[in-house]
């Protein structure tokens, strides 16, 4: 009882200011466009920020081992173009292909993660290393593609697109569905499992996990393989929603995905957040960005609002928390008043 | 004492560096000639200088990923001034524009105590979008060519001199990183900030001025930027905080802070620009670029890691063996005393 006490302060009192947050966004929006409240419209923006969403879910385990992975984007575009050119120019069954896909996201994640894990190198050079060579490896499949790589592989069947771009009761995207039954998956898997708690623990102490019997290097490597697993999904899903397969699509979503983990809770020291969070902030960063360009905020100034929202929002989260601040604080006031004395 | 058997990290780099220009040599004699170095090394500057920055806020322990959208920023801004005929106003703007972006993710991150990535992730996105702002999206173009041409310039027919300045800055940044007092506080606060602290070291200030230093040398790069590229784009600059991490990681500055200096950031740059010249040499296509740069990064680091862990080992137990034998000894000269 008292860890569920501790477990409602620490964690759900973030994730409800979230959930206030996306309130006034939506009750905000929809005063400036009421355009913006019509359901069709406000579960199909969802579609347009469903890798972010899924990738940054995956990567909350990362950070809480006390890890970072900045490769997620370079394995999207990676398995899009793997199963294209699978699809395409092999000849492989696309269902099948979509399996070795997230089998090479896995294997991707594994392999920066053996490194991290096992060599002791920090996750920031390994992830930047493979963030290079994955989406270099994309660049070097679209060699043995007969299209060219600028246009993308495109003309996959009808169902694989049209499951993706489905509606259930025709307003709720299927990739919304996806999403939540993705998020309930690793909720369980973080928060409800051993596995969960030994990677909390690897972030909290890693040494005390070590002598604990827990094996950290496995499950630091488990971490980014799963990220991998996230990204490669990730990169179907986009694959099928957009009809083409190409490079550059996860090209840019290492800033949001980090963005929406930091500000759904997860600390990037490790130890603490949680994977609720981590969606609520995703959803929070992607109607402020749909709502303001309905708004008719030009598409490319979007990066300004979610920039300061990031930093404005870490700032309150570490002036509350972190006694340093009221240190200086003090320090200030005490040389304030002793200013004043000399005055007097 | 630690210092005194290690190797220094910046050898790896450098018998790193010449493997890659004589084992490409091999394979394609016209790629070891001094022209092709020296082109090489010229083509290096803009990352050397960008590099130069960023190595002091890593050496202090923190990262800052907002140089690329600093150096596209001031790029734009500069290049518009230079445009409109102001070069000294261009260049002035710049300057103290990078130093306010610096000083405002120094104060984020020292006062604040927002983590540093978190925070220059978010100075990234607000100055990339400030960029479309100012530049209204649109392409900078027609750039004097009087401008242009200073980056071609020469000087004794080899190293242009916008290298010459940059090996210059090298070297000063070099001497008061490690000869003057206020320089050595950068290592000693990377290495441990809290006991940089207790010595009285002014840890917070010291962060700042480092992504003060992070910021003005971004717009030293972006300056270059517009004279070299001779038109800024919007996404100017995108890509280039990566780039330049990776060519401080290759050249032995490590990210946990304390390790590392600017001859070996200036190495990793060189490093980072030969790599792209190398395939062209070799018969590649571009597309493998960033293949090789991610193979590279991962090699060495890796290799780098296992043989300083393996080293400290070696010497753990030589200095296990050394206390042993040390207490052995006195042990036996203690022996007749207490008969």
């Amino acid at each position: 009882m008292n860890k569920h006490e501790l477990f409602k302060e620490k964690v759900l009192k973030w994730e409800s200011s979230l959930v206030l947050l996306l309130l006034v966004e939506v009750l905000v929006f929809g005063l400036i466009n009421p355009k913006f409240l019509i359901p069709r419209v406000l579960f199909g923006s969802i579609n347009n920020f469903m890798t972010i969403c899924i990738v940054s879910i995956f990567v909350t385990f990362v950070l809480i081992t006390g890890g970072i992975d900045i490769q997620a984007g370079s394995i999207v575009g990676l398995t899009s173009i793997f199963i294209g050119v699978l699809w395409n120019d092999v000849g492989v069954n696309l269902y099948i292909a979509c399996i070795f896909g997230l089998l090479l996201g896995v294997l991707c994640g594994a392999l920066s993660g053996f490194f991290v894990a096992y060599t002791g190198v920090q996750p920031m050079v390994v992830t930047l290393g493979g963030s290079f060579l994955y989406s270099g490896l994309a660049l070097i499949i679209t060699n043995f593609s007969s299209t060219e790589a600028y246009k993308g592989i495109s003309g996959f069947p009808q169902e694989f697109t049209q499951f993706v771009k489905g509606k259930i009761f025709g307003v709720i995207p299927n990739q919304l569905v996806i999403f939540i039954i993705l998020v309930i998956f690793t909720y369980f898997l973080l928060h409800r499992t051993i596995y969960g708690r030994e990677v909390f623990l690897c972030g909290v102490n890693k040494n005390a996990a070590e002598y604990s019997g827990v094996k950290t290097k496995m499950v630091i490597m488990s971490t980014y393989a799963l990220s991998g697993l996230g990204a490669a999904l990730a990169g179907i899903l986009l694959t099928a929603y957009l009809g083409t397969a190409k490079t550059d699509l996860g090209k840019e979503i290492t800033l949001p995905v980090i963005t929406a983990v930091v500000l759904g809770g997860t600390s990037n020291l490790g130890g603490t957040g949680g994977v609720i969070g981590t969606a609520l902030a995703a959803l929070v960063i992607g109607i402020l960005r749909f709502g303001l360009s309905m708004a008719g905020v030009n598409t490319q100034y979007l990066d300004i609002p979610v920039g300061v929202l990031l930093v404005i929002s870490v700032a309150i989260r570490f002036a509350g928390s972190n006694p340093n601040i009221q240190k200086n604080l003090q320090k200030f006031k005490r040389r304030f008043s002793r200013k004043r004395k000399q005055i007097v | 004492m630690h210092k005194k058997h290690s190797i220094p990290r910046e050898t790896t780099s450098v018998i790193f560096l010449i493997l890659l220009f004589v084992g490409v040599g091999l394979i394609n004699a016209s790629f070891l000639t001094v022209d092709n170095i020296i082109l090489s090394l010229n083509s290096s500057v803009i990352y050397t200088v960008v590099a130069i920055g960023i190595a002091f806020v890593i050496i202090t322990g923190e990262i800052d990923v907002s140089v690329g959208a600093t150096l596209g920023m001031t790029a734009a801004v500069c290049g518009s001034m230079v445009r409109d005929g102001n070069v000294g106003m261009g260049i002035f703007w710049a300057l103290l524009l990078g130093l306010f972006i610096g000083l405002i993710n120094g104060f984020g991150i020292a006062i604040l105590r927002i983590p540093s990535i978190i925070m220059t992730l978010g100075t990234n996105g607000i100055v990339r979008g400030l960029i479309y702002v100012y530049t209204d999206g649109k392409w900078i173009e027609n750039i004097p060519l009087k401008f242009k041409a200073l980056s071609q310039v020469r000087l004794f027919g080899s190293f242009t001199w916008f290298y010459f300045l940059t090996l210059l800055a090298v070297v000063l940044m070099h001497l008061f990183m490690t000869k003057s007092q206020v320089g050595r506080y950068f290592k000693a606060v990377g290495d441990n900030p809290n006991g940089a602290n207790l010595l009285g070291i002014p840890v917070s200030g010291t962060k700042i001025i480092a992504f003060m230093l992070s910021g003005l040398f971004a717009a030293i790069g972006g300056i270059m930027y517009v004279s070299r590229v001779g038109f800024i784009t919007p996404i100017a600059g995108i890509g280039y905080e990566m780039k330049v991490i990776a060519a401080c990681v290759l050249g032995g500055i490590s990210l946990t802070g304390g390790v590392g200096s600017l001859m070996g950031a200036t190495i990793g740059a060189a490093i980072m620009a030969s790599i792209s010249r190398v395939l062209v040499f070799l018969g590649f296509p571009s597309d493998y670029d960033n293949t090789i740069t991610g193979i590279l990064l991962i090699v060495i680091v890796v290799f780098d890691a296992v043989f300083q862990a393996n080293l400290a080992e070696k010497m753990r137990r030589q200095r296990l063996a050394a206390k042993i034998v040390h207490t052995q000894s006195v042990a036996l000269e203690e022996a007749p005393d207490h008969e």
